[in-house]
């Protein structure tokens, strides 16, 4: 990944390693690590939620017709471009141009936070159709069979789940970018934008990963 | 020891000052001695040393427990407690020992400690995350320290649902909240571990030249890495089940009950192997050290390391076969489980055969080796019987189970810790312990183990369900039995408490090497200086470079 590196971007070294090439190969080993925890941590859910859907496949589908469908897929858009300027930035990081990186973070951020508000709208509709069977004062309107229940309730954990990463992606995100506007960032901290680009398109992964599972199949 | 081998045997005890005399400013211990220095500190070193004082913390307190359960079983009509402080005291017991203290005990204290010693590297890959797992580690003890102060739990430390989400009435929110914390601590440790072992070894340390311990640490940061997430998962549902209503495993929202325990072992039996595996390395250091010969079959205990590691995620149906999953499903476990035993006793014979012939001395951390190989052994031989269909019918969730996982967990991770912390205690603190008293708290340890634990084997054949209170009279004998081992134990366990802190201030300078043992920790002062080699290390020709090496040949060919 050093290959293509404009002059005067790169890594500064840590005491500890040895050279620049063993301190890149553990950064980037250690996300990949990370994310594969981070998969296993959704992957346990989606596998149920496949599960519950092949034993039961009419009560659920019954209540996955009641998950907004477009709101879903407006944000599968979302995070797709979101994506792209994240792409951006690590092309931007790589080649120096340090204040188009900085602005492409800043659409990604903003991309995320799109994502964000329109989960929330959903979230909204769901609470006025009385579809979170977890609040006793809105009752369950669906069908009340268990395996619906279950499936409901195992969208909304994952969805939670998701979010909450999406948001704390989003606050790293900020955060990064406040650092990396500095003058003399690229030169020290280039794979900061690398490792922390793996991450975000992680995100972007379990969406496209739980689109399909919750919304889609069987429709 | 009338075992004492010539090799050396004379020379290593003297109180002489270490070969490469470090300045008292340099060694990592007294470099810095602010409190700011020491909780803010990224050295691997010191944070094994933050670590192994916050452990020894947590067993105290599950020891305590342990002690109150084996109290209130004196006598066969709960006459002593109620049944509520009963099950209060054997789910502190579990949630404390199992989470807080064999999970985290060897991979965070010794691990830290020696893996960048071992493969020559200045730290570990990412020193701050190290510093950031210790307090993930605290806060995660915090949350379910505050649930035992506010009252307890009663559900035990397997959490199950329904009884943890809808009908216990005690604290098991925070203690929860603090488990599923503490699986991030272990997920931070077991990733930087992967990683240094991967890109921060030695020029010229290649796999084969690793020390099993690296070995078995290797293995064991793969299923934090791999199992943990499924847990939190588990956890996080329980949470917002218990919380929020949001349900999964209850069935009036809708759930599955032994969905639950599918995820909740998925982790839980890898867990097991979390906590004997790296008591595997420290044992696998310990033998060849005091046999004075090479570890027989050295590639073999690495390859048999990874194989239990893989083996470990296809077994956790075991735990369910009396829960009514498919009679397939319970013949593929059963049949799984049994795989267990093969790389299991690959490391048991590898041992023995090292031992074989060898220039044995009998110090104490050989001592604590050889109980650590009877107990596990037995532990392993009993986990057979439970992997058996019919049998387990017979004996699930009796005391046998009981006893069989404390062989494998007790025997197997506390007599490795008790092990290590004298065979590596020179090189941490610079110091010599009373080797007197260390064999005799090793003795009583491996005594007082067994006068607990086999009766209970005994009674869980008989019929003595786990978990309960009280128990038909005529099982009274062998529980007071097992309560006065447990008084064994206890004193074996205090001894070394006593007598490695006095050590601390008034026993003899350690050398560098007192063991003459092999290994690149051995080659930097005790304690080590803060960057932990003053010159970069020599990577030795080959592992475990003794002076006997009858089988060297063989293995380079084999």
């Amino acid at each position: 990944m050093s290959k293509g590196l404009a002059d005067g971007v790169g890594v500064a070294r840590a005491g500890h390693f040895e050279t620049v090439a063993q301190q890149r190969a553990a950064a980037t080993l250690g996300i990949w690590a990370w994310l594969i925890t981070e998969l296993l941590l959704f992957s346990a859910l989606f596998l149920v939620a496949l599960i519950v859907r092949i034993q039961h496949p009419e009560a659920t589908v019954a209540a996955a017709k009641h998950l907004k469908f477009w709101i879903g897929a407006t944000n599968t858009v979302v995070l797709i471009c979101s994506s792209l300027t994240m792409s951006m930035a690590i092309e931007f990081s790589r080649i120096g141009w340090q204040r188009a990186m900085v602005r492409a973070m800043l659409a990604t951020a903003a991309l995320g936070g799109l994502f964000l508000v329109l989960k929330g709208y959903e979230y909204y509709a769901d609470w006025d159709e009385h579809m979170m069977p977890f609040l006793g004062s809105r009752p369950f309107a669906l069908a009340e069979t268990p395996p619906a229940r279950l499936f409901v309730n195992l969208y909304y954990v994952a969805t939670i789940l998701h979010a909450v990463h999406l948001f704390t992606g989003i606050a790293l995100l900020l955060g990064m970018t406040w650092m990396a506007a500095k003058a003399g960032f690229l030169s020290r901290h280039q794979n900061w934008i690398e490792v922390y680009g793996l991450y975000w398109h992680f995100i972007d992964l379990v969406w496209v990963l739980a689109f399909p599972i919750l919304y889609v199949v069987n429709r | 020891m009338s075992a004492s081998g010539s090799v050396g045997g004379t020379a290593r005890r003297e109180p002489h000052a270490p070969e490469a005399t470090l300045g008292r400013k340099a060694d990592y211990l007294h470099a810095d001695s602010t409190l700011r220095s020491w909780f803010l500190t990224t050295d691997h070193k010191r944070i094994a040393i933050l670590y192994l004082a916050s452990i020894t913390g947590f067993f105290v307190i599950g020891a305590v427990a342990a002690g109150v359960v084996r109290l209130a079983l004196i006598v066969p009509n709960g006459a002593i407690m109620t049944n509520d402080t009963y099950n209060k005291a054997f789910t502190i017991h579990g949630v404390v020992m199992v989470w807080f203290f064999l999970i985290p005990s060897i991979p965070a204290t010794f691990g830290n400690f020696l893996i960048p010693l071992m493969i020559g590297a200045k730290d570990l890959a990412f020193p701050k995350l190290n510093l950031t797992s210790w307090y993930v580690f605290m806060a995660g003890a915090f949350f379910t320290l505050v649930s035992l102060v506010l009252g307890g739990v009663d559900t035990g430390w397997t959490f199950y649902a329904p009884l943890s989400t809808a009908f216990s009435n005690t604290w098991v929110l925070p203690a929860l909240i603090g488990v599923t914390i503490v699986g991030f601590s272990s997920i931070l440790t077991g990733l930087n571990f992967v990683v240094t072992i991967h890109t921060m070894r030695a020029p010229g340390m290649t796999w084969f030249k690793l020390p099993i311990f690296v070995w078995a640490h290797y293995a064991t940061s793969l299923i934090f890495l791999l199992a943990t997430p499924v847990i939190t998962t588990a956890l996080i549902l329980l949470i917002m089940e218990r919380g929020f209503h949001i349900g999964v495993f209850d069935p009036a929202y809708g759930g599955d009950p032994v969905l639950f325990q599918h995820l909740f072992w998925f982790y839980s039996h890898p867990a097991v192997y979390i906590m004997v595996l790296p008591g595997m390395g420290v044992i696998s250091e310990i033998v060849p050290a005091f046999a004075q010969k090479k570890l027989f079959g050295y590639r073999f205990v690495a390859y048999a390391s990874i194989g239990l590691a893989s083996v470990t995620f296809f077994v956790w149906g075991h735990h369910m076969f009396v829960n009514g999953q498919s009679d397939l499903a319970s013949l593929v476990f059963s049949a799984l489980s049994f795989a267990v035993a093969v790389p299991s006793a690959v490391k048991v014979y590898n041992w023995t055969a090292t031992i074989h012939k060898g220039s044995l001395r009998l110090d104490t951390p050989m001592l604590y080796a050889m109980g650590y190989i009877g107990l596990f052994v037995l532990g392993g031989l009993t986990g057979l019987y439970l992997a058996t269909l019919a049998i387990n019918q017979h004996i699930h969730a009796t005391y046998f189970v009981v006893a069989h996982f404390h062989y494998i967990m007790v025997g197997g991770t506390v007599l490795a810790f008790l092990g290590g912390l004298h065979f590596w205690w020179p090189k941490f603190t610079g110091r010599m312990y009373s080797e007197p008293w260390g064999r005799v708290s090793a003795m009583l340890i491996f005594i007082g183990f067994n006068v607990t634990f086999f009766p209970q084997f005994i009674l869980g054949y008989l019929g003595m369900p786990r978990r309960y209170a009280t128990y038909p009279v005529e099982f009274q004998l062998l529980n007071v039995l097992s309560s006065a081992g447990a008084t064994i134990l206890a004193a074996g366990y205090i001894f070394p408490m006593l007598y490695l802190v006095y050590s601390l201030w008034f026993g003899c300078k350690a050398p560098a090497n007192p063991w003459n043992a092999k290994g690149l920790e051995w080659e930097t002062g005790s304690p080590p200086p803060k960057h932990n080699f003053l010159s970069p290390p020599a990577v030795p020709r080959i592992p475990y470079d003794y002076p006997i090496q009858a089988q060297e040949a063989q293995d380079q060919h084999g």
